[in-house]
């Protein structure tokens, strides 16, 4: 879309977000719909963070909570189960790792240029509460 | 009448393939964003949305992107509510006329838009919309401030609350003057529906919108939607924030049927200081300082008066 | 079909706005959302009565202001049908930031508009304010001189607007009172003669069809921003005059009238000529034809097409002129009145001779009176005689007090 001339786009920018016809968008996942290059879908924010979210599914109960308060649809849930991040839309704003309530947490935050396996592998231990 | 979308447990919740989507230009953080998936997660069915001028709209809609997979449309700051009004009057319209070209869908009708949107220059036509009785919803992204404008006061901003245009000052504590009672005004429009929510209790979120969706009429919900950046506070704690404000009660949660059933929604177990919500946020942080203490005390004050009423209100049944 | 249609005689007395209201009712609008000003008023009380006798299968939604009404068109036009309202005057300048919107949005609106002085001071009477007011709007605007007229540039406008070619709002306007409240006989069409010259509505991007899901109303800065509004006006430039043509062509041949982006009349051998909108057509060529019984050439020119202007027709009608008088109904405000400068515009780098000059007149009402034209046409056949301008580029006529005149 970039650079393009004033006689080449729909009138009144109108935007579509899906090629053909959308069928049922509330029954399909994002995966296996047909967006347009017009979808922010097909766009990144990776740039925006500082930090980004690491999952370990060692840990991981499958509560849904990380997915139900991220505000930018990038934890991927599957068949009720978390499978990981969609790293194109994740702005690392950390909220994912906040509510995760497992001991040690299945999300940590991390600068952006850490390995993935090797935090994983340095990953902390439960913690004891405190009485 | 469509089946209403069964939800019994989050991890069901999360089986929902979104309609709104990443890589809009909200801040890391931001609950605007979670309330709307909440929302647009509780149904399945067919979906024509509108928002006014703000946050929202500006981060989600910007040429050549949209993040909306479902018709959306913007006019204007003050017309999102009429955007969907006259869009639904157009579906009566080519449903009566057999000119509908999907006639089985079951189309819900939705405007979200912020405070300023909706408590300042769009409260005449929310009103008309309601007063009407449009077969819509109206969700307010209720953060308190111009967010979008870089943090101005609304008639939703609390008092004390410092802004940039009512900033705390060597003689000022900022906001002089509490947010207004939007859900009552507008239950007093003699709508069938009209409820506060917030994104933390996602399971009142759901039942609500879903109780909002399948009557016949005009809904409005106000959400509350702590802003990051205006309230002060870091991306991360979204949720605690979030968590403080219901359970404090600064927000409560509760519903109105046709202007005369009052339900609490939520309970909290332990009902955390106001003082505690107040000191999280930057926006706050004068109201610490001696001189202005004794406010800390009226926000109590008040909350505590509010939740009375609530529930006389509620067990009275009015 | 759960409506009843009605049968009309040949030839009805109705007002301007009883007109308006019977084209909308033969046009089957889909959505009506309008909200009552004077002198507008009758036309959606009037559609609500043929609503309430089911005449009308389409929603009427009365909503709260007029800036609703249209914020309530351009949802319902977007979710895809057809859409009128009516306003006037302050109605008209609280919509304006809804006409910007309405046309960026390329969504195809009729908006019958009975024009009316703006306050301050308050005034009901008509002039030509209001339809200055939106002229940069990105509308299409039409006008009518009397109540036959508004009833035929309806069809016309849905006729246009409508078209996948062209998908701009347009405007029909009518002179308030002059022409909206006074009765005259008016040439109907049949309800099914009517309605198959408008057609059925074809939808565009429209928010309803559920498998195909749009975004309306985007955000564009500076990197999009210009390319939009270049499109748009690219549209009104090549597209919009040419389609017009064909509609009042097409509209001759059911309906015996004829209309023309200009209006000329006695303009084949004229030496002066008044160029002017509205009822002042009219009255204009009852006096060009008496000042040829004197022995002086007029003729008139009235336009009827304001936006998009036409630049190249104006210019050809006036290409053999020798003065011209360009009125305006509508208080410019510290510059020369519309009609001037476009003419102006028009007429410059061609080979034209031509003096012109500029009346305002007939503010919040006031008459223009044939003596008034009688006079305004003397004093241009003085000009041509002088083979100069003898007044100043710019007088008011007909208001009290030291004469007033500019430039």
């Amino acid at each position: 879309m970039a650079n393009t001339g004033w006689d080449e786009f729909e009138i009144g920018a109108m935007l579509r977000t899906f090629e053909g016809e959308a069928g049922d968008i509330a029954g399909t996942l994002q995966e296996d719909r047909n967006y347009t290059q017009n979808s922010s879908f097909s766009a990144s924010v990776a740039d925006w963070r500082i930090e980004k979210p690491v999952f370990n599914k060692d840990f991981c109960i499958d509560c849904q909570f990380c997915w139900i308060y991220c505000p930018d649809m990038s934890i991927i849930s599957r068949d009720k189960k978390m499978i990981g991040i969609d790293m194109d839309h994740c702005k690392g704003c950390g909220i994912c790792v906040e509510v995760c309530p497992t001991n040690p947490k299945s999300l940590l935050m991390f600068p952006e240029k850490e390995e993935e396996e090797e935090v994983i592998a340095a990953w902390p231990a439960k913690e004891k509460k405190e009485k | 009448m469509s089946e209403m979308k069964k939800i019994k447990n989050l991890k069901e919740f999360s089986t929902s393939a979104d309609r709104f989507e990443g890589a809009n230009l909200l801040c890391p953080g931001c609950a605007h964003s979670i309330i709307v998936r909440e929302v647009l997660n509780a149904t399945n069915d067919d979906l024509v949305l509108a928002a006014s001028t703000g946050c929202l709209e500006v981060c989600t809609a910007v040429y050549p992107y949209t993040s909306w997979d479902a018709s959306w449309i913007h006019i204007g700051f003050e017309n999102g509510s009429t955007a969907v009004a006259g869009a639904e009057a157009m579906y009566n319209a080519l449903k009566t006329k057999g000119r509908l070209k999907q006639p089985d869908r079951n189309p819900k009708f939705v405007a979200f838009g912020g405070d300023g949107a909706s408590y300042d220059i769009g409260f005449q036509w929310i009103s008309g919309c309601m007063e009407r009785g449009h077969n819509m919803m109206y969700v307010v992204l209720d953060n308190e401030v111009y967010a979008n404008t870089g943090g101005q006061r609304s008639s939703s901003t609390p008092i004390g609350s410092s802004t940039t245009t009512a900033p705390a000052g060597k003689v000022s504590y900022g906001e002089r003057k509490n947010k207004k009672d939007m859900v009552s005004i507008m239950a007093s429009h003699q709508i069938p529906y009209s409820a506060q929510v917030a994104p933390n209790k996602w399971k009142d979120m759901v039942k609500k919108i879903q109780h909002g969706m399948a009557v016949e009429g005009p809904v409005f919900i106000n959400a509350v939607s702590p802003c990051t950046t205006e309230w002060k506070f870091d991306p991360k704690d979204t949720m605690m924030i979030t968590d403080l404000a219901t359970d404090s009660l600064v927000f409560p949660l509760y519903e109105i049927i046709d202007n005369h059933e009052l339900n609490i929604t939520y309970r909290p177990k332990n009902v955390v200081p106001v003082e505690e919500y107040l000191a999280a946020q930057g926006r706050f942080k004068h109201l610490f300082k001696d001189q202005y203490k004794y406010l800390i005390k009226e926000w109590q004050d008040r909350v505590d008066e509010k939740w009375a009423y609530l529930q006389r209100r509620e067990e009275a049944r009015v | 079909m759960a409506f009843d249609k009605v049968e009309l005689k040949d030839i009805e007395v109705w007002d301007g706005n009883f007109a308006a209201s019977q084209a909308l009712r033969q046009c089957q609008i889909d959505v009506v959302a309008a909200y009552p000003i004077t002198p507008s008023t009758p036309i959606v009380e009037g559609y609500g009565n043929m609503k309430a006798n089911n005449q009308i299968e389409g929603e009427f939604v009365m909503v709260e202001s007029e800036h609703a009404a249209m914020s309530g068109c351009i949802g319902a036009a977007a979710a895809g049908g057809r859409v009128a309202t009516a306003t006037s005057s302050q109605g008209y300048a609280l919509m304006v930031e809804t006409l910007y919107q309405a046309s960026g949005m390329r969504l195809p609106i009729v908006l019958n508009v009975v024009n009316r002085a703006l306050a301050a001071p308050l005034n009901v009477n008509g002039d030509h304010s209001d339809m200055y007011l939106g002229r940069d709007s990105g509308w299409i605007q039409l006008d009518a001189y009397c109540p036959q007229d508004a009833y035929d540039l309806n069809f016309i406008a849905f006729k246009v607007a409508e078209d996948h070619d062209i998908r701009l709002p347009a405007m029909v306007h009518q002179d308030g009172f002059m022409t909206s409240h006074t009765a005259q006989g008016v040439h109907t069409l049949d309800d099914d003669t009517a309605y198959g010259f408008v057609g059925d509505f074809q939808p565009m991007n429209d928010m309803l069809d559920f498998e195909h899901p749009v975004t309306h109303g985007v955000q564009t800065e500076e990197d999009w921003h210009f390319e939009h509004k270049a499109r748009q006006h690219n549209d009104l430039m090549t597209k919009v005059l040419p389609k017009i043509q064909t509609a009042f062509d097409d509209f001759e041949k059911i309906s015996g009238r004829k209309y023309n982006l200009v209006e000329k009349y006695d303009m084949d051998d004229a030496d002066v000529a008044v160029v002017c909108m509205g009822t002042s057509v009219e009255t204009a060529r009852e006096v060009a034809g008496e000042m040829r019984a004197k022995g002086i050439k007029a003729g008139v020119v009235g336009i009827r097409v304001v936006r998009p202007f036409p630049f190249f027709e104006i210019a050809e009608a006036l290409k053999e002129v020798k003065a011209i008088a360009a009125l305006d109904r509508s208080s410019p405000n510290g510059a020369p009145g519309m009609l001037f400068n476009e003419i102006a515009g028009a007429l410059f780098n061609t080979d034209t001779k031509a003096l012109l000059s500029g009346y305002v007149y007939g503010l919040g009402g006031r008459d223009l009176t044939k003596k008034h034209l009688v006079d305004l046409y003397t004093e241009l056949q003085a000009n041509v005689d002088a083979g100069k301008v003898t007044t100043q580029l710019q007088q008011f006529i007909g208001v009290r007090g030291p004469k007033l005149s500019f430039l």
